[in-house]
């Protein structure tokens, strides 16, 4: 039996390459060598996954990567997390919303974003890009989802956030909103009564899992 | 010629030359009576005419009645253009939609052409490229400006922002990597339509009354300096060096985001006559300046504090800039980082061209 150290190594480096049929085949030898799945997603998929983040953060790797990275994330996940669901013992976070806001269709960032709350057991409900906030607000409603995410990349569509406050606090009454994008600051997210802010995807997931568990 | 203002009561003298002048004097490397200001400004003339953006964008005429009446009004040297950041993926058969929505401040693609790889493969230039896409608009605008008496512009890529249009950005950065020479394939489709449109372009209204530009997310935050140099540089280069050699008047990199990493390759492709570099508050102008001894440098005020800020805060961004980049041998203008916010309060804008006024003299 493979030892349980070596799969996870390879799930992370599967992740880190790039790698879709390695990490589909990591994830099988972690299945057949009875490794628990949540731990293979955690230690293995989700550690590659925070590596690429840090290495992104001191620019030795970039977008590109990032986003081949995730796909081999995805491809092991979809071996790896039937079973935890299966197996009952899926620890779930909580159940998230995301979108970028109306008139933006910067979505790079908020897929990154997405990417990083999936791997910290959030279930993510993308909503896209140019997002208006009556779907905001009925995709929350219909999913019954804790946090709502919301991006803007610019100045012009910032606004929409601010603007879209007022009927999030009355028509979602505890749902936790947490709102970035590079215009946006820890201040502007206060001033406009945001629960949560995250300068980068990283750090995006560190206060969604705070926000959840404070919920 | 505009009326002297005033500063905290102090009174700052008028100029001493037209803005048609002065941007005649900077094009020909003649000195001028201050530092100019030149705008990227859009969506913010149509605002300040009280019209949809979407205006500056799908319709010729209005585009240009905007931009002169915004001249106008600010009193600054210019730019008027056509153009925007997601552009190329209507010329290719995609779907686009202009900003008439709240919130919407400029055009963006509904669908990228290429959803497959076979779509890319595909990808061809098409026969007649001028009745393709946002073309008609466009020459009907440039027809417009030579009619005028102004220099005619002409948007060309980078080809790499353009293969973001046509893919998707996310699928183009994925295929990098993947499939290489499926994106060369594309780009190398993307450069020939731009060279189709700069030679229609130089043939019907003269390589001397030309500004060719091209406006590059080519950004460190997106890509390595390495992918810039694979998937960018080379393209970008052969469209310059084309338009250079056809004797075209002046060619303007706008150089978006962070990308220093990114200068030294800028730097090496031919600029025409006259080369304008405008660079976001990322780079510096005193880095600029350097990479770019020849070309005139534009910048750099962060576009955020122009639209949040306060007069003040904007003046001070634009003493800084002027200070750094004034006495520029190739030429400097003062300029915000990226396209003026549409909703840019006016007063803010305004405190550009008076800050060329009272702290911008030589
Ligand atoms: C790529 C890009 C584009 C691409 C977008 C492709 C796409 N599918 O996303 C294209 C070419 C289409 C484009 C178009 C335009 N763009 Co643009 N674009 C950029 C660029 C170069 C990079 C943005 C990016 O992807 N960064 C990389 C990602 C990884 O970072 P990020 O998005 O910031 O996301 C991170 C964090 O912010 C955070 N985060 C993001 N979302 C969220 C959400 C939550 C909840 C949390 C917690 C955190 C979080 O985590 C992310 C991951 O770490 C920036 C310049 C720059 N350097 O920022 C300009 C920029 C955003 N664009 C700008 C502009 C003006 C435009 C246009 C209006 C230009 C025009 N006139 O045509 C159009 C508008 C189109 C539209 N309607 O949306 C301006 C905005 C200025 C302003 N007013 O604020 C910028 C800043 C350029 C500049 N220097 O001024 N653009």
């Amino acid at each position: 039996m493979a030892d349980e150290a070596e799969i996870f190594s390879q799930l992370k480096q599967a992740v880190m390459e790039g790698d879709e049929d390695v990490a589909v085949a990591a994830a099988q030898a972690a299945v057949a060598a009875g490794v628990d799945p949540q731990r293979a997603i955690i230690e293995g998929l989700a550690a590659g996954m925070a590596e690429m983040g840090r290495l992104y953060e001191r620019e030795e790797c970039y977008v590109p990567e990032l986003l081949v990275s995730s796909e081999a994330l995805y491809a092991g996940l979809g071996v790896l997390r039937p079973l935890v669901i299966a197996s009952g013992k899926a620890e779930k976070k909580g159940v998230a919303v995301i979108g970028v806001v109306q008139g933006d269709i910067h979505d790079i960032g908020k897929n990154l974003v997405k990417m990083m709350l999936e791997v910290n057991g959030i279930e993510v409900h993308d909503l896209g890009r140019d997002v208006d906030m009556e779907r905001f607000i009925t995709a929350t409603q219909e999913t019954q989802a804790d946090l709502l995410c919301l991006s803007a990349l610019m100045t012009t569509t910032m606004i929409a956030i601010k603007d879209y406050m007022p009927a999030f606090k009355t028509q979602l009454p505890g749902v936790k909103i947490m709102v970035g994008g590079a215009p946006l600051n820890q201040q502007l997210a206060d001033e406009w009564g945001a629960d949560g802010y995250g300068e980068n995807a990283v750090e995006a997931a560190r206060v969604a899992v705070r926000l959840l568990e404070t919920k | 010629m505009h009326r002297d203002h005033s500063v905290k009561g102090k009174w700052v003298k008028c100029d001493q030359m037209t803005s048609q002048e002065r941007w005649e004097a900077l094009v020909n490397r003649r000195p001028t009576d201050r530092v100019p200001c030149l705008q990227f400004m859009l969506g913010h003339t149509a605002v300040v005419n009280g019209r949809p953006i979407a205006k500056i964008y799908d319709d010729g005429a209005e585009s240009l009645a905007c931009q002169r009446n915004a001249m106008a009004l600010y009193g600054h040297d210019g730019l008027i253009m056509h153009g925007w950041a997601n552009a190329g993926g209507a010329e290719f058969g995609g779907e686009i939609e202009f900003p008439y929505r709240k919130y919407t401040g400029a055009p963006l693609m509904k669908k990228n052409p290429v959803q497959s790889e076979e779509d890319a493969w595909d990808l061809r230039v098409p026969d007649d490229i001028l009745s393709v896409g946002t073309m008609p608009i466009a020459l009907e605008f440039s027809r417009l400006q030579y009619e005028a008496g102004l220099t005619v512009t002409l948007q060309v890529g980078s080809p790499l922002t353009w293969a973001g249009s046509v893919y998707g950005e996310e699928r183009l950065m994925i295929w990098m990597l993947k499939k290489p020479e499926l994106v060369h394939h594309v780009l190398r489709v993307i450069t020939d339509f731009i060279r189709r449109k700069a030679d229609y372009w130089i043939d019907r209204f003269g390589a001397e009354r030309l500004m060719a530009f091209d406006l590059g997310i080519e950004t460190n935050k997106l890509y390595s300096p390495k992918q810039f140099e694979t998937f960018g540089f080379p393209y970008l280069r052969e469209i310059h060096d084309h338009l250079t050699e056809r004797g075209t008047a002046i060619i303007l990199s706008h150089i978006c985001g962070e990308q220093n990493k990114n200068l030294p390759l800028w730097a090496r492709l031919s600029y025409g006559k006259r080369g304008m570099v405008s660079v976001g508050k990322e780079v510096a102008i005193s880095k600029a300046r350097e990479m770019f001894p020849d070309c005139v440098i534009m910048g750099n005020v962060d576009p955020v504090t122009v639209q949040e800020g306060t007069p003040e805060q904007v003046r001070m961004l634009c003493r800084a800039c002027i200070e750094e980049g004034k006495d520029h041998p190739g030429g400097f203008a003062l300029m915000t980082g990226c396209e003026v916010p549409p909703q840019a309060p006016p007063v803010n804008v305004d405190q550009m061209v008076k800050a060329c006024r009272e702290l911008g003299r030589y």
